[in-house]
């Protein structure tokens, strides 16, 4: 008779007894979850043991469940290996669920309007336990994604896996890898930092591009919700972020992986005859189950990669947070994101409809459609060499674009520009200004130039009273092409230019250069650099001298300005004119007199900021 | 070899599955352990980043009026780089020590040569003091006062030194203006108020500002080195009138009697209600401060006067009573104890009639465009 008035666990209890009670229920439990597997089937399958029991219950979970009627119950011995397939499909599927949760998490602290974004990202960086982790994770995570799927396509490639019966596994697999990029994209902009605004601006601005006017404008119009990136563009970025690509991944993923499925995974074009697709046929003593071989090492696959990205997060990768977004200010260097760079390359090249739209139009056209141009039956690499041809010299040519599209290619800033900008950069790109890592105690207020390395080890102090001197007594015509200072000597002309136009104080003694302190030694390595630099580009910058202006701005922060000093040369397209002997040509101004010019930039150091030389600083 | 599993067999694939996944949580804890000083130490470094910014902006926007070193500009705008802002006080060991000894002394039971030694050490104490006084007559001159040392209690400002100098930032000073020798005022710099800079910048500015702060580090130099010291727009030291007029006192009843013989002027109303002196404008401009009287005189009558604790006034009656006893009634929404209560003590008979025709003209033209010219 039944304790409870219907069949209950109790009733179980009091038949068989506890132990054996418990045993049962929950070994019918584990064999509902896992679709047919009970707890003797798994320990047999983990011992490695053949299934004791008939039908085979390894195969169960593929014909009744959700989640292994997506992968087949199993494999070729041939495709099983770290060849042909090196597991890139399968961390491309893990990373998409990695950045889901890592997502998940920085979405609870994160409000998509530009008044809190950046506020939340410090919020997330000093107040959230963990919050760095899994932000670093989810950045790294994003850019090895788009890695992994890369390659897992170039190596579909290779394999001549697109072809017959997979054409359209390939074409699916070309919408997850830019679905991959959009989304790596649009995750960009979402910390509202200039890193973020800057690289999604460019971004953007190529669809703006697109032909005719009327569309370009609108497409601009509908993204960035705006002329200007601003709250509306922040909040579209992030819903197709969060919401409508992920769905679109989601179903495309889906399909990919059905399409898998049906046609099996292709095997190494030299185990098949030309022409022949034998990947459903299996012989028996070729067969590896899914369970347990596969899976486990799938298992095993993204344990050690996600240990990897941890090790890496943990010790050698931070995700980059520049200052706050600033429409008003363009840094020096922008660019898109690396796997964006070679539109941006291929921008440099000329017409932006054609380069920014067109080409890369084909270019992904082309992909998409590769299977069904290359319609060659054999899969053997010497049977392919016309694709082979095409398809290297298109990841050359990517490649160059790539490169094309640094910052540092075709960029042509003026020299005083780039060595200052060289000096004194805020960390950005995992690039730091040379000044900012000197240790906050070497910073000695005082006037320093870069003469002083001019002079021979123990003369620098007369040296530098010579040039005091020198700068003094000089009598130069003022001239400067936007501003006019009257002085009658280079000093008075350098020290107004300080002080009027960079609101620096200048002590009544004028300037009066002196020895850097001897015990500052990384001040000094870091002046050193600053007058080779000047010697570098001695051609641009003539009789080009640097000066730095060290100053006590608070009790814990520093000012220093550095400023160059130089003889204006002729310049064409960027480089300066030379004459015969390979001599600039000096630049004369409405009177005669050649023009002299400055330029200055000045940092404020404080104690604490904690600049330093390591890779994402 | 590159055709077989990485692993081929299960056992070694689930010792390496396993010690991935252990590696995975020991180092997860160990920064989890860690993040307490990871959190700080980016919240120190965070805050000297901020610093450097705020730099770099008060030099390109702020320095042109509170100077580069912000010690002021005379005339022009107050020190920041100043114990005032920060509310140091010169004195506060020696009063303290003072009270204290004055409280021993009123006890019963205090030996005579413990007296003595007090009385001796409360004479010295009090020509220290008078010497700190001394030395900080420059700063004295330049309107410091070493008995009110702190900017934020003078103001009864009652949240901290951050939330006043970012809600300052914020908003700008918008009647500064009326009462600073340039007539220019603060502008508004939030760009929520209207002004060019967005939230975290003014962050920055003011993270920058409050780290002119030097603590107990502030010496009696940097009081004196200072330029500018604020100008307060109501200034209960400022007398009136400089001559001896009789003023008018607190008896309502006693000033109606005597305004009816003044020969009343609303245009030398309007410079006094803007003016230094009495600075009504300074705080009656701006409705966010102080009940605006920017609306026309009606108005005001018809509301104020409904109020029960108004009833059987007449408007003029009114009016008088607000100026001279602010706390007679206080209109709703604003605090009480603001506005200065010793009006009394310092208006003479024609500047309270002259002051009380132009309120009162103010449905007039006159009135209409002396509003336009106050808002």
């Amino acid at each position: 008779m039944s304790v409870l008035p219907f069949p209950s666990f109790l009733d179980d209890i009091k038949e068989k007894g506890f132990k054996r009670a418990l045993y049962e229920g929950i070994n019918e439990v584990v064999e509902r979850a896992t679709a047919g597997m009970n707890l003797q089937d798994i320990r047999e399958a983990l011992r490695g043991e053949a299934a004791s029991r008939k039908p085979n219950p390894r195969l169960q979970p593929h014909a009744d469940g959700f989640w292994l009627h997506m992968r087949p119950s199993y494999f070729h011995k041939s495709v099983t290996g770290v060849y042909p397939e090196f597991r890139l499909g399968w961390l491309s599927t893990y990373f998409v669920f990695f950045e889901t949760i890592t997502g998940i998490f920085l979405m609870v602290f994160y409000t998509p309007s530009p008044t809190y974004a950046y506020a939340n990202m410090l919020t997330i960086m000093s107040n959230v336990p963990l919050g760095q982790f899994m932000r670093d994770l989810h950045r790294l995570g994003a850019e090895a994604m788009v890695l992994i799927v890369t390659l897992h396509m170039i190596r579909t490639f290779f394999t001549g896996s697109y072809k017959k019966p997979r054409q359209f596994t390939w074409f699916t697999g070309v919408i997850l890898l830019f679905l991959t990029m959009f989304l790596s994209f649009s995750g960009y902009l979402l910390p509202w930092d200039q890193l973020a605004l800057w690289a999604v601006t460019i971004g953007a601005s190529m669809i703006e591009a697109a032909p005719p006017e009327v569309v370009g404008t609108n497409l601009n119009l509908l993204l960035r919700g705006g002329p200007d990136i601003g709250a509306n563009g922040l909040l579209r970025f992030y819903l197709l972020h969060v919401l409508a690509v992920p769905a679109l991944l989601f179903i495309f993923v889906g399909v990919h992986y059905y399409k898998v499925v049906v046609h099996g995974h292709s095997l190494p074009p030299k185990e098949e005859n030309i022409g022949e697709d034998t990947a459903k046929r299996v012989p028996l003593d070729k067969r590896v189950y899914f369970i347990p071989d596969i899976l486990t090492s799938e298992i095993m696959w993204i344990a050690v990669t996600t240990l990897i990205l941890v090790i890496l997060s943990t010790w050698f990768f931070h995700a980059p947070l520049e200052n706050h977004a600033d429409p008003q200010i363009t840094p020096l260097g922008t660019t898109a994101p690396w796997y964006f760079l070679w539109v941006q390359g291929a921008l440099k090249l000329g017409d932006k409809v054609l380069w920014g739209i067109i080409f890369p139009t084909i270019y992904v056209g082309f992909l998409a459609v590769l299977p069904y141009i290359d319609t060659t039956r054999s899969r053997r690499w010497a049977h392919r060499r016309s694709i082979f041809t095409i398809i290297l010299a298109l990841i050359a040519v990517t490649v160059i674009l790539s490169y094309m599209g640094l910052a540092e290619f075709g960029v042509i800033n003026s020299a005083d520009v780039d060595v200052l900008h060289h000096m004194t950069m805020e960390p950005a790109h995992n690039h730091i200004g040379l000044l900012r890592p000197v240790p906050f105690d070497q910073l000695t207020p005082g006037i320093y130039t870069t003469r002083q390395f001019d002079a021979s080890p123990g003369e620098e102090a007369e040296v530098l009273a010579g040039f005091n001197t020198e700068i003094e007594q000089s009598l130069i015509a003022p001239y400067r092409v936007s501003d006019t200072f009257t002085a009658d000597t280079t000093e008075g002309f350098v020290a107004n230019y300080l002080e009027v136009q960079q609101h620096l104080h200048i002590p009544a003694s004028g300037l009066n250069f002196v020895s850097l302190p001897t015990d500052a030694t990384e001040l000094m390595s870091i002046m050193d650099e600053f007058h080779h630099e000047l010697e570098v580009e001695e051609k641009e910058l003539h009789n080009g001298w640097g000066g730095i202006v060290i100053t006590d701005e608070q009790a814990s922060l520093k000012r220093v300005d550095l400023f160059i000093f130089w003889n204006e040369v002729e310049m064409e397209r960027g480089f300066p004119v030379l004459d015969a002997n390979g001599e600039p040509i000096l630049a004369l101004g409405a009177d005669g007199n050649p023009i002299l010019r400055i330029s200055s930039q000045r940092v404020y150091i404080h104690e604490d900021s904690q600049y330093f030389n390591a890779p994402g600083a | 070899m590159l055709q077989r599993l990485l692993i081929d067999k299960m056992e070694n694939r689930i010792i390496v599955g396993t010690i991935a996944f252990l590696g995975i949580m020991v180092l997860v804890g160990w920064l989890a352990i860690n993040e307490g000083g990871r959190m700080q130490a980016f919240e120190r470094q965070y805050l000297a980043r901020s610093i450097e910014r705020g730099a770099a902006l008060f030099n390109s926007n702020c320095s042109s009026c509170h100077a580069t070193d912000g010690l002021g500009l005379a005339g022009r705008a107050p020190a920041l780089n100043s114990p005032y802002l920060f509310g140091h006080n010169f004195l506060a060991s020696i009063d303290r020590e003072l009270v204290t000894l004055g409280q021993e002394l009123t006890r019963t039971d205090l030996s005579a040569e413990r007296a003595v030694e007090i009385t001796t050490r409360v004479t010295e104490l009090q020509s220290e003091r008078a010497s700190i006084v001394q030395a900080l007559q420059p700063a004295v001159t330049k309107g410091y006062d070493p008995e009110t040392p702190s900017r934020l209690a003078r103001l009864g400002w009652g949240g901290t030194l951050n939330s006043f100098v970012y809600t300052t930032l914020v908003h700008g000073r918008p009647t500064s203006g009326l009462y600073w020798p340039t007539g220019q005022g603060m502008a508004a710099w939030s760009q929520t108020a209207g002004g060019p800079l967005r939230g975290d910048q003014l962050e920055d500015l003011t993270n920058y500002i409050l780290n002119y702060d030097k603590g107990d580090g502030w010496t009696t130099d940097d009081a004196n080195a200072v330029v500018q010291y604020p100008i307060n727009p109501i200034d209960s030291a400022l007398a009136g009138p400089a001559d001896d007029t009789p003023r008018v006192g607190t008896d309502v009843a006693a000033i109606e009697t005597e305004l009816v013989n003044i020969t009343r002027d609303p245009v030398n109303g309007q410079a006094l209600y803007n003016g230094g002196v009495y600075a009504c404008a300074g705080c009656h401009s701006n409705a966010a401060v102080a009940p605006a009287t920017g609306q026309t005189w009606t108005a005001a009558q018809n509301e104020r006067l409904q109020a029960p604790e108004n009833a059987g006034q007449t408007p003029e009656q009114y009016l008088i009573m607000s100026i001279i006893n602010p706390n007679h009634y206080i209109v709703p929404g604003y605090p009480a104890g603001v506005m200065p209560q010793n009006f009394g003590e310092r208006m003479t008979h024609q500047d309270l009639g002259d002051i009380l025709a132009y309120l009162e003209s103010y449905d007039s033209g006159v009135g209409a465009q002396a509003s336009a010219d106050g808002g």
